[in-house]
């Protein structure tokens, strides 16, 4: 943490003295905001992008906007949602501006992400493709029905945060992630007797 | 392997999905995130908020609108300046007195490439008469109409007059 207040005093470099104080203020709440919400961004970033440096650049890219609007800090009630929207948007529409979701969702990139439990490298490998497998089928979904179930996987993030985030209401969420989750088992039960 | 695929099959489709949203929403940044993403805030605002020095710093203190109204008065007065210049221009021209060029060789009939110059007509002078003898435009007929002789070269379909009685023949 001493590295990290390191860098946060490096970064309070006002340019006018008058201003030291709102500077300062704005500094260290958005070097809080990074402490406390990148790792949930990048992972709301990782869930559409499925690339790490995707996520990562889109993460950067959040906290720029919100330096950017710097002043409209203190006029924020809720950051968590409002960083997720942030966000959310600057994935999807890097991903519309790519038309096609990369096709470099390689298996070691999945693998790396997979919780360390204590299965074996080689079950790991088996179902980081049967993950793939299912993430396809998620791309499939409906948008709606998409965004819902992906940040319902977020933990983070309360069916109200994403309701909050994808500006709807909780009980639409509730209904999205119902309906997302009644065609992927209907998919992949079909994928199963095509199997 | 053969166990964990078997057992990987046994799941429903439910924890199947369960299980590949929690891998996603499980992966982990690579270490050093927030200080990346911090020392990128900070060069963007360093970016952002430079001190320039020098002329360039005098020039960055200079409001932007003083240096817009300085542009634009010296736009007026160069267009004032360069409006002026060409009317006093084209007065000098029209004042300056015509002097026709002089062609040798002209021939007076206005015929070829010279009639093209178009000179100032000079000022005639009259010619006076030569004392001596007729001038040039005399008539040499006594009275009444020209008589053409009969016998004088003529071009076809000139009239000729009728044989005179009392002419010889």
């Amino acid at each position: 943490m001493s590295c990290f207040e390191g860098q946060l005093a490096s970064w309070i470099a006002p340019a006018r003295v008058a201003d030291l104080d709102t500077s300062q203020t704005t500094s260290r709440t958005i070097a809080q905001l990074v402490a406390e919400y990148s790792t949930a961004l990048y992972r709301v970033a990782f869930s559409v992008t499925r690339n790490a440096a995707e996520a990562e650049d889109a993460v950067q890219e959040t906290f720029l906007r919100v330096l950017k609007h710097e002043a409209r800090l203190v006029e924020i009630r809720d950051y968590r949602v409002w960083l997720v929207r942030i966000v959310w948007n600057i994935v999807l529409d890097k991903k519309r501006r790519a038309k096609t979701r990369p096709e470099n969702e390689d298996i070691a990139e999945q693998t790396r992400t997979l919780p360390s439990g204590e299965r074996a490298a080689d079950a790991t490998v088996i179902s980081s493709q049967e993950h793939g497998r299912i993430l396809k089928l998620i791309d499939q979904l409906p948008a709606r029905e998409r965004e819902a179930i992906l940040l319902s996987a977020v933990q983070e993030l309360t069916t109200a945060e994403i309701a909050g985030a994808l500006k709807t209401t909780e009980s639409s969420i509730r209904s999205r992630i119902f309906r997302a989750r009644r065609e992927l088992t209907v998919l992949l039960e079909k994928e199963g007797i095509q199997r | 392997m053969k166990g964990e695929m078997n057992s990987g099959q046994r799941l429903t489709p439910e924890q199947r999905i369960d299980a590949a949203l929690r891998a996603v929403a499980s992966a982990t940044p690579e270490a050093g995130l927030q200080g990346r993403i911090l020392n990128r805030l900070a060069a963007e605002r360093m970016g952002a908020n430079p001190a320039p020095s020098g002329l360039a710093g005098l020039l960055h203190r200079v409001p932007r609108f003083a240096g817009a109204a300085v542009t634009a008065v010296f736009v007026c007065v160069a267009g004032t300046a360069i409006v002026i210049g060409s009317v006093d221009h084209s007065r000098a021209l029209h004042r300056a007195p015509v002097v026709a060029p002089l062609v040798p060789g002209l021939s007076g009939n206005g015929i070829g490439t010279a009639s093209a110059v178009h000179p100032v007509a000079p000022v005639s002078v009259p010619v006076p008469a030569s004392r001596s003898s007729r001038g040039r435009s005399s008539r040499a007929a006594d009275r009444g109409r020209a008589r053409i002789q009969r016998h004088s070269h003529k071009a076809a379909g000139v009239a000729v007059p009728a044989p005179d009685e009392n002419s010889p023949k």
